[in-house]
């Protein structure tokens, strides 16, 4: 749509990418709510994450066939190298369901960033990773209260042990802000301005690429290299995407662990 | 009664990795947000210029060595 | 061309810091290649390292947010 728009308003110079490029129009709506590609996007992100799930366990063979093995594969990752090297091999079993969600969810929801023909990554819509920042911040302030009772957890995680006392006055407001604003705040601004960046870089050098082909002369020569590097862009994309994904749901744990053994 | 020396006591912090990095990034910039904010409110409140300036500094000299309490013993 | 010089000086200010951080972890990854045994001794030491250098690299992100 943006690239037909380009198209009618040649010689009006090149209108860079900005911020409204992230607004798409509603493309249908139900009971007054109005639908749009992103929702769409994550609906079926949803049920391509469950189908896979479900598939690859449903035969549950000894000897696993490859979907089975896929399956397996990629919740094992998870469930080892995020869950039970941070949390720790007694209590990290209930919170595998939590960071196997977490990180297919936005792992799915950003490589749609990349895949043709859909080509947004639903977490550059600040709700989302907001949304998914505010559960992480729920998880791990429950537990940990759960666990130390809510006086001492907050007593533990602000007065660290070994600090002579009058810098306590400095250092727990500190710790009080990062426990309760700073963790999840980091967390959503983290995931958010690495997909918008990346998809504002992407549209850049292709739209880009595509005006300097249609205004004709040496700009026109010089068009491959602006998509090529936009193909470029796109393998680190995706190397970004994958990383982003996995930091999530590490710092997630990480927090999960903290709140667990706040004894130092 | 045996006493185990310190570096064979099962330690129970989780292994350090690429998470740790912004944690302190996120230990830094709270650091720097609190007192550059007090700092800031006390500028409001006595109509001066410098206190933010001072709240940061103090905001960064403490939040570095909160990470070292937490991050640089062993 | 907008904008502000804020952000031309906090881009010039990062550079530092970049170098900073670079060269610590490389220090950091040398002496773990040397001798393996030395990673959980240099670890602390790589970390308030990093936050030292980076906390250059944070003021200069408020500052140019601020002023």
């Amino acid at each position: 749509m943006r690239t037909l728009a380009l198209l009618s308003t040649e010689g009006e110079g090149f209108n860079p990418p900005g911020a409204e490029d992230f607004e798409l129009p509603p493309l249908f709506t139900i009971a007054g709510f109005e639908v749009t590609k992103v929702t769409l996007l994550v609906f079926v992100s949803v049920v391509l994450i469950g189908a896979f799930f479900y598939l690859a366990a449903r035969r549950g063979a000894l000897v696993p066939g490859r979907l089975q093995f896929a399956g397996e594969g990629a919740y094992s990752f998870v469930r080892n190298q995020v869950g039970r090297d941070i949390i720790g091999s007694e209590d990290f079993k209930k919170f595998v369901p939590f960071l196997v969600t977490l990180f297919f969810f936005i792992l799915v929801n950003n490589v749609f960033g990349i895949v043709p023909f859909l080509q947004f990554p639903t977490m550059s819509h600040i709700g989302y990773p907001a949304a998914l920042a505010a559960i992480s911040f729920f998880v791990y302030n429950t537990v940990g209260i759960r666990r130390h009772g809510f006086v001492n957890y907050f007593k533990a995680a602000m007065f660290p042990p070994g600090v002579p006392k009058p810098v306590y006055v400095i250092l727990s407001p500190i710790e009080l802000m990062t426990i309760l604003f700073t963790r999840p705040l980091t967390l959503a601004m983290r995931l958010f301005a690495n997909m918008f960046a990346g998809h504002l870089l992407l549209l850049v050098f292709i739209l880009g690429g595509e005006y300097m082909l249609h205004s004709g002369g040496f700009a026109a020569i010089l068009s491959p290299f602006a998509f090529g590097f936009g193909i470029v862009l796109t393998f680190f994309e995706l190397l970004v995407q994958v990383l982003q994904a996995y930091i999530f749901t590490l710092l997630s744990s990480l927090y999960i662990a903290g709140a667990l053994a706040e004894e130092h | 009664m045996v006493r185990v020396p310190m570096d064979q006591q099962p330690s129970s912090r989780p292994p350090a990795g690429p998470g740790d990095a912004y944690v302190i990034i996120a230990y830094l910039l709270s650091g720097m947000v609190v007192w550059g904010g007090a700092g800031w409110l006390l500028d409001h409140w006595l109509d001066t210029g410098f206190f933010t300036l001072i709240g940061l500094v103090i905001g960064a000299a403490a939040s570095v060595y909160l990470v070292y309490v937490r991050y640089g013993r062993q | 061309m907008e904008g502000t010089l804020n952000v031309v000086g906090y881009g010039l200010s990062a550079i530092g810091p970049g170098i900073g951080v670079g060269l610590i972890f490389a220090a950091y990854i040398n002496g773990t290649a040397r001798q393996p045994e030395a990673r959980g001794i240099l670890q602390p030491i790589a970390f308030l390292g990093f936050a030292l250098a980076e906390a250059l690299a944070l003021f200069g992100l408020v500052l140019a947010f601020i002023l």
